[in-house]
């Protein structure tokens, strides 16, 4: 049913659409307060990076000259930013309309979204953690004033601080009695990811294995099963952290163990509300991620991108050391309004 | 039995998951953060009623289990079972309320439902989208309360209490969502 016609027939529906506009009032104020710039980069991109997981959205822009040229819709402006950085700018946010093909009939994601994203130079994951905490604490006084627990879906999140912390190798040890040596070769410095290894592993536990079957679509069935149900449901947001390398195209990797990215996620009663990162900022080590990724792309049945080599021009000029975040802001008002899908916060006149 | 993709999921289906029958109660397709497809289920095991969540590689092959449908008519509840009866044959089944769940609050004698069927085993109910039901008991409401989204709680003839807008009168017929329990309109015809 169009939104407009559910409007219609219960008002109370109304609500969600206020608290949506005072979230956002709030994220301004909050990184106002910081004094932190607010950006607006473009929707439509001439180039993508290959991600080979998102299936982006493609249109083509018609010049004055009737020249067909190839324009996206961005699925992050992750890669904007960075090139923002490059050029001098040191923190800054954005909130932006995101679009990502092919994730329809789902609670938790709409081919169209918003997104929250924000960065800070000279900064690591842990500086982008302690924003997170005070975003969601300033959000929840705006709108719950001092009571500072939460009830989403029956899960009760109590938000005070500290919230629960856990590394990705100690859930797996935790939860599912796995340990990151059992799914990870070490010595192997051409692949520390072997899936033979771990499809082995997540045979054992009555997975099934198919062909083409990769290292990290294992790794996820097994977060996903065995893992993310214990997210952000024991009382407190839970913020995991340091996720194996092939999980993150744009961070930075451990000095101490290559095989782990600095990156984390934070759960709120089974909500994924957002994906952070100690941004990669080596040139060279970047395009050979590229070249990996646009390989897998080419062998899946994604469509062809036009790669985005002025983001690798960007980093070569020389990208300061930063860390960023992306939090979805419908998963935000999902949140605090309580609802199950986020379809029951996005106006839709299909 | 067939092969089936988890892109060819439907709600109600009923596959095998581990060597039993399960029903897919609900699916929705999640992408974690960094990373492919997948596809949550909520599958309802047939014998037990207990629920289980998986979560499916997508497009990775699945037994789904062929049933027909036997229309039935609903005739009485007891010993949390509910009783049906094949008009043609006058065969009388009965579905556990493990397995009908809330649905159960919606369910009116008389009334035909469709009732699946696996070889010669019962499966369960197929879960109409809508159902029409009577008011029987409602407050009147107050004439130029217009508060934005003020409700009432009514009786339906099934005895379920629903939260319905303050117009809603005794004797309306309603058509409700008895997945989530909410009221949709007023179909009085």
């Amino acid at each position: 049913m169009p939104t407009w016609r559910e409007l219609k027939n219960n008002s109370q529906l109304w609500d969600v659409f206020y608290l949506r506009q005072q979230i956002i009032s709030a994220i301004r104020e909050f990184f106002d307060r910081k004094n932190i710039l607010e950006v607006f980069t473009p929707i439509l991109q001439p180039a993508v990076i290959p991600e080979s997981y998102h299936e982006v959205f493609s249109t083509t822009l018609i010049d004055r000259k009737l020249k067909k040229n190839t324009r996206y819709l961005i699925p992050s402006p992750e890669v904007s930013i960075k090139k923002l950085l490059a050029a001098g700018l040191t923190n800054c946010f954005e909130i932006t309309r995101c679009f990502r093909n092919r994730e329809s009939g789902s609670n938790f994601h709409n081919p169209e979204f918003t997104s929250l994203e924000w960065y800070r130079t000279a900064a690591t994951y842990f500086d982008i953690m302690k924003d997170c905490e005070e975003l969601i604490l300033f959000i929840n006084e705006k709108i719950n004033k001092n009571n500072k627990t939460l009830i989403y879906q029956n899960y009760t999140v109590d938000l005070t601080l500290p919230w629960e912390k856990i590394s990705v190798a100690q859930a797996f040890k935790t939860y599912s009695n796995i340990s990151l040596a059992e799914i990870t070769d070490v010595k192997n410095k051409n692949n520390p990811f072997p899936t033979k290894k771990i499809a082995e592993i997540a045979r054992k536990k009555g997975y099934r294995i198919f062909k083409n079957n990769t290292w990290e679509e294992f790794f996820n069935q097994i977060y996903l099963n065995e893992i993310e149900p214990h997210l952000g449901v024991n009382g407190k947001p839970t913020i995991i952290y340091d996720y194996p390398a092939p999980l993150a195209a744009l961070g930075k990797l451990k000095k101490n163990d290559s095989r782990i990215v600095e990156r984390f996620e934070i759960y709120l009663g089974r909500i994924e509300l957002a994906d952070a990162c100690t941004e990669l900022t080596n040139y060279s080590e970047q395009k050979r991620r590229f070249k990996a990724s646009e390989n897998e792309i080419v062998n899946s049945t994604k469509n062809q991108i036009v790669v985005d080599f002025d983001f690798l021009e960007a980093l070569k000029s020389g990208l300061p050391d930063c860390a960023g975040i992306a939090m979805g802001i419908d998963r935000l008002i999902m949140l605090f309004a309580d609802k199950k899908s986020i379809s029951d916060t996005l106006l839709t006149f299909e | 039995m067939t092969q089936i993709s988890t892109s060819q999921f439907q709600k109600g289906m009923f596959i095998d998951y581990r060597g039993e029958i399960h029903q897919i109660i609900e699916f929705q397709h999640v992408n974690p953060g960094k990373g492919s497809a997948f596809v949550r289920t909520k599958l309802k095991n047939v014998k037990t009623g207990n629920t289980v969540e998986f979560t499916y590689k997508s497009g990775e092959d699945v037994l789904e289990l062929p049933v027909f449908i036997r229309e039935m008519q609903y005739l009485y509840k007891a010993d949390k079972q509910y009783f049906f009866m094949d008009r043609n044959s006058f065969e009388q089944f009965s579905i556990s309320d493990s397995l009908v769940g809330s649905f159960g609050n919606y369910l009116k004698e008389g009334i035909l439902y469709q009732i699946y069927q696996h070889e010669d085993k019962i499966l369960g109910l197929k879960y109409p989208k809508i159902v029409k039901l009577k008011v029987t008991e409602a407050e009147e409401g107050i004439r130029g309360n217009t508060v934005s989204g003020a409700k009432k709680t009514v009786i339906l003839e099934t005895a379920i209490k629903i939260q319905v807008p303050l117009f809603i009168k005794k004797g309306d017929i309603l058509a409700i969502n008895p997945d989530t329990g909410e009221y949709l309109e007023r179909v009085n015809d």
